[in-house]
């Protein structure tokens, strides 16, 4: 540190001082963010400010783009246009169908009181970019708190379950995508019912499903859907096609990795589920544990054990 | 030879506030362009390469203060963990703080390759906060963005320099 005599009439406290306490308080800020997120309101200030900036930045990429989809030849479009028709009529007679089963579970639902998991409304939202950030599998759409969005909902598009809305700003919100890591949608198969949870390892294009016994009933090309158990993904939509199962009867569960139904880099919009809160669903309730005198002196008992 | 105790570079006018300013709004626009995939990765901190310019050329104005700021407004831009930045910027200010004496004396190469070694430390800290978050590291393309820094180092370093290099002819002139 003798070394640093230069500054000759500096005041104030010393290079190493000022290291010292910035560095505590960013560590302090990253604690209260990753740990407690406590400093949500400080993003959606600073996002208030950076969103028109962005906005502009993004414009002559946005005017070409429009320009290369005006000029964009006759041919494609035509046979995009067919394309897009034979879908429309392969989906109308599910749409029907759908229509039929839809009002016959309401009746069901009607007469059993059971909660409404299925979510019919939603906003459409444009994909305006990638999160800038190479660590985290995130996007960025045009649709925010002013649009009646709010952090939690379940992002989808035409193949299937993208994300869920995790940061929301005034007109911007960020999606995480179900491949991040450690972001879970709890899952079923319709072949046989098995409930699971996919969970998302930060690589793009797989998902794991883990805690699934080595015997388990499961085979490569089994889709998973939304279970919709969780109260935050409708049921029934459609997560992830499994690619690999690794049975290696020395481990107590199978290694099975699966491919996401949607692919958020090909495509342009999103919708957003705005269906409403399920306030009847069983949360855990934290305060009453608390309030348990023999839960606490329970737990350390229990790693005793292990 | 000069032996008088107080360098000649101590004795320079401040840099023009304009110049601070402009300079600080461009690198930040710079990193708001929408870069994704390898871009991504391999894009240089220009927030981060402006602030170390001017750490080690106006010491008085461009301190760890300033870096804290910007690098939290860069994690609400960039998505990041709140804080991550700022620790950067602050590591890394405090080291050139430490070398700006002897970074001024080089050739603006030896500079270069100086900034090359900060940046990779800058790209190593970012890097170990995220893996101890438990996330994958995205590639070995993150590699080239320290290089890429030292390449552009010159560059900015000249393009900034300028209007006092004019300031300094014109003296001489008149």
């Amino acid at each position: 540190m003798s070394a640093y005599q230069e500054n000759f009439f500096t005041r104030g406290p010393s290079p190493l001082a000022r290291l010292t306490f910035f560095s505590l308080v960013a560590i302090a800020i990253m604690i209260a963010d990753h740990r407690f997120q406590a400093l949500a309101f400080v993003r959606l200030g600073v996002s208030v400010v950076l969103t028109p900036i962005e906005q502009t930045l993004m414009l002559p990429g946005r005017l070409t783009q429009r320009m290369a989809m005006y000029f964009s030849d006759q041919d494609r479009l035509i046979t995009e246009n067919a394309a897009l028709n034979a879908q429309v009529m392969a989906l109308s007679a599910g749409h029907q169908q759908a229509l039929l089963i839809r009002a016959e579970r309401g009746y069901l639902e009607s007469l059993g009181e059971a909660s409404k998991r299925f979510g019919d409304r939603g906003t459409i939202a444009e994909i305006i970019r990638d999160a800038r950030n190479p660590f985290v599998r995130k996007i960025i759409i045009d649709k925010g708190s002013s649009h009646g969005l709010r952090p939690g909902l379940a992002v989808i598009d035409g193949a299937g379950v993208v994300g869920q809305l995790t940061a929301v700003g005034v007109l911007t919100s960020e999606v995480t995508l179900s491949t991040e890591k450690d972001q879970s949608v709890p899952v079923m198969a319709p072949r046989n019912g098995m409930r699971a949870i996919a969970v998302g390892n930060g690589r793009d294009g797989t998902i794991d499903i883990p805690f699934i016994p080595v015997g388990a009933d499961i085979q490569v090309g089994d889709a998973l859907v939304t279970s919709g158990i969780d109260g935050t993904y409708p049921a029934g939509l459609l997560v992830a096609q499994i690619t690999a199962i690794d049975r290696n009867p020395t481990f107590q569960f199978a290694r099975i990795s699966a491919k996401p139904a949607s692919g958020t880099s090909q495509q342009r919009f999103v919708k957003v589920l705005t269906q409403e809160e399920l306030k009847d669903y069983p949360r855990p309730d934290v305060k009453s544990e608390e309030a348990r005198p023999g839960r606490d002196r329970a737990a350390p008992k229990r790693r005793e054990v292990r | 030879m000069d032996l008088s105790p107080v360098s000649h570079e101590s004795m320079r006018l401040p840099a023009p506030l304009r110049l601070l300013l402009g300079s600080f709004i461009v690198a930040f626009l710079l990193n708001l362009l929408p870069w994704s995939g390898i871009a991504l990765q391999i894009c240089p901190d220009f927030v981060l390469l402006i602030l170390l310019y001017w750490a080690i050329q106006e010491p008085r104005s461009v301190g760890q203060g300033l870096g804290f700021l910007l690098g939290l407004l860069m994690d609400v831009a960039d998505s990041a963990l709140l804080g991550q930045h700022a620790l950067i910027y602050v590591v890394t200010i405090f080291i050139v703080q430490m070398l700006r004496v002897r970074v001024l004396q080089q050739s603006l190469p030896a500079q270069a390759l100086h900034l090359g070694a900060i940046l990779l430390l800058a790209q190593l800290i970012g890097v170990s906060l995220n893996l101890s978050m438990g996330r994958e590291l995205p590639g070995l393309w993150m590699v080239i963005a320290p290089i890429a820094g030292a390449i552009l180092w010159p560059a900015i370093s000249l393009f900034l320099a300028l209007p006092r290099l004019r300031l300094a002819a014109r003296q001489i002139i008149g």
